[in-house]
């Protein structure tokens, strides 16, 4: 009995703890990394680790981890959402008009205005993820040219309804979300980390979440599970849409402006980059990882811009850390899996 | 044989193709000018170099992100330093400083696929990110506009001119020569050679391929070369072709390259895809562009027009698929009857 090495049992149960350990092996590689970037560029700069510069930081890094959070969900099931950031804008831009041209200001509460403005945001963040979800699931198009189109497309609303200038003027209890703090802690970060929180509980205690992890370890075993995969993949997106939407309004908040073209260059590649560097792969995701993967990527852009400040081009220094840091995970992911197989 | 031709999925964008074109040139007739098609052909350059260099890497399987930096910093580091130098020779200069550069980005991201078994996608992405910021940070942060006089008479060295009726003149650039020559060869390096077909074994199914005994590492290396060659190739047409070299050039257009290659029949999940096609996908995106000019669209509506064209043009091929499936076999049986 002490040889049932070779029990389909027994080898079932180590390919799971295998498994387990091959994630757990990146969130520890990101905490590692995490902790060693904090201690260094604390020692480089005490300033760093003060609480102007954390507060800082905890205000400028829940835009794009929202982002980060819509991305993971077409991720897990091995699509991808090109039309974030788009989305984003799309709905600052339009509950922006509706705040300062449509809403009689006079008439209304500006609180009341406010919320009223939030709620077309969301509206807009639901209409955008059904259009992407039903390119993608009843129309069959491929996640990366569908949200590309898509992308195009609410770029070009934004463009169109705003003719290319920025919309201000808000009322100030509009920018009581984006500045405004709860003991201390920003409320945007605080929205953040309610955010991940919620789609953790979604992915991992839902059945809806078990659905989604099926659909995307295997879709085709999904399918004949009696799973209605275009259903889920609709859901996902407009659950994706409705985060875009909501990382939008904590923008719009922050700047108090709405921008058709706000992060257009950078911020879907920096939330694919995040998703990659938590390693989301179809069926397998992470939300903790991607917690961690933003506070990284947040300290190595202040950290660096501190270190380096008064030297030429310091801000673009962030994008080459970026990169090798990345590659660096990487490889360390690679030794440390490979040590696991030799055992 | 034609049922078989008309099948094809490059066959679909033809006819989007020729369709767009015969709209708008119904709507404005100015539209079916000569010069239509040769500033088309001029825009689409460097593009062409873009996606021949990405075709073999997509239908390998992978996904390449970082070879609009491998362009964009290879031929801006050419640039500085030919500039340091005060050179003022030829431009063949650029094309061998740019290219070696682009072979040595090639062979870094080919090392770090192979060696550590990495995704390209994931690496590319890192690379992408990774060689803006040096090229930043490192070789300048501004644009460029010192050329030598031989690469600014380049800008309109034209391979042929020809008079308009209304007046004025149009010329075709003679940069499509070396589009052709480069698009001739990754189809001859696709069809004819040994390495070529294993691209399309290691994208079909990379476990069949390895034990059919194709050397996996020996076709990544060949298109990783092939990669970094002909993007720094487009970085060099980039630069001469605007006048200007600059450090985050092209920055936001992997993803129209990308789409491009696979409105053009190539399959994101590798094993498909023909140079024919991506051509037609190139022009297809430029002349969506270049229709909206033609079509009186006013400047702020044009970006939700090319959205709407985009969303058009790539349900059609996933509808056909469908149709196909419900029928109960695959496009590649349907393609066979």
């Amino acid at each position: 009995m002490a040889a049932n090495s070779d029990s389909p049992n027994f080898q079932t149960s180590l390919f799971n703890k295998f498994k387990n350990h091959r994630k757990d092996s990146q969130t520890f590689i990101l905490l590692g990394v995490f902790v060693v970037l904090f201690v260094f560029f604390g020692l480089i700069n005490h300033n760093f680790i003060a609480a102007p510069s954390i507060i800082s930081m905890a205000f400028q890094l829940p835009e794009i981890g929202i982002l980060s959070l819509a991305m993971l969900l077409p991720t897990i099931v091995g699509g991808i959402d090109l039309s974030v950031n788009s989305v984003a804008n799309l709905a600052a831009v339009v509950s922006g008009i509706f705040l300062v041209k449509i809403l009689p200001v006079n008439l209304l509460n500006p609180a009341l205005s406010v919320v009223l403005a939030i709620g077309l945001a969301l509206l807009i963040g639901v209409i955008c993820g059904m259009l992407n979800g039903f390119l993608v699931a009843y129309v069959g198009v491929p996640p990366i040219l569908a949200t590309l189109a898509t992308y195009t497309t609410f770029l070009g609303i934004a463009t169109g309804i705003t003719g290319g200038a920025s919309v201000t003027g808000f009322p100030d209890q509009m920018g009581s979300i984006g500045s405004g703090t709860i003991f201390g802690i920003p409320i945007t970060f605080v929205i953040f980390a309610l955010l991940a929180i919620l789609i953790y509980f979604i992915l991992f205690r839902t059945t809806f979440g078990f659905k989604i992890r099926m659909l995307g370890s295997n879709p085709t075993a999904a399918k004949f599970s009696g799973l209605k995969n275009n259903l889920i993949l609709m859901k996902l997106y407009i659950i994706g849409g409705v985060l875009s939407s909501i990382a939008g309004v904590v923008a719009m908040s922050y700047t108090m402006s709405a921008n058709y073209e706000y992060g257009t260059t950078t911020y879907v590649l920096l939330a694919i980059l995040i998703t990659v560097l938590s390693n989301i792969t179809p069926g397998f995701g992470n939300v903790f990882n991607i917690f961690v993967s933003v506070l990284i990527l947040q300290i190595i852009s202040t950290g660096s811009h501190m270190a380096l400040m008064g030297v030429q081009g310091s801000s673009f220094f962030k994008d080459f850390l970026w990169g090798i840091l990345m590659i660096l995970i990487f490889i360390l992911n690679y030794f440390m899996h490979r040590k696991e197989i030799q055992n | 044989m034609i049922k078989k031709l008309i099948n094809t999925s490059e066959f679909v964008v033809l006819l989007t193709l020729i369709g767009l074109y015969v709209i708008v040139g119904l709507i404005n007739p100015v539209f079916f000018s000569i010069s239509t098609i040769f500033d088309t052909l001029r825009a689409s350059t460097v593009y062409f170099f873009l996606a021949f260099g990405l075709l073999p890497i997509i239908i390998s399987g992978g996904v390449d992100i970082s070879f609009v930096a491998v362009a964009a910093v290879s031929s801006y580091a050419a640039q500085m330093f030919l500039v340091s130098r005060g050179y003022d020779g030829g431009i063949w200069a650029y094309f061998i400083i740019s290219c070696a550069i682009g072979i040595l980005m090639g062979l870094l991201i080919w090392f770090l696929v192979t060696r550590f078994n990495l995704p390209i996608f994931s690496v590319s992405l890192a690379l992408f990110t990774m060689w803006y910021g040096f090229a930043l940070f490192f070789i300048g942060a501004q644009n460029n506009f010192q050329l030598p006089a031989s690469g600014v008479g380049y800008y309109e060295k034209n391979l042929m001119t020809v008079k308009l009726p209304t007046g004025g003149i149009t010329s075709l650039h003679s940069s499509i020569i070396y589009v052709v020559l480069a698009g001739l060869f990754i189809w001859w390096f696709l069809k004819y050679t040994t390495i070529g077909r294993g691209v399309y074994a290691i994208g079909g199914s990379r476990e069949v391929a390895v034990r059919s005994g194709f050397n996996v590492k020996l076709i990544l290396l060949t298109i990783f070369v092939i990669m970094g060659i002909l993007a720094a190739i487009a970085g060099v047409f980039f630069g001469l072709l605007n006048r200007y070299f600059g450090p985050m050039d092209l920055q936001g257009d992997p993803l129209n390259v990308i789409a491009a290659v696979i409105l053009g029949g190539a399959s994101i999940t590798g094993g498909k895809g023909t140079v024919f096609g991506t051509v037609l996908g190139v022009i297809l995106i430029q002349l969506i562009n270049r229709a909206l000019i033609f079509l009186g669209i006013p400047a702020q509506w044009q970006v939700l027009v090319v959205g709407f064209m985009l969303i058009i043009f790539i349900s059609m091929p996933a509808i056909r698929e469908r149709r196909a499936n419900k029928l109960g076999h695959s496009t590649a049986m349907t393609e066979l009857e």
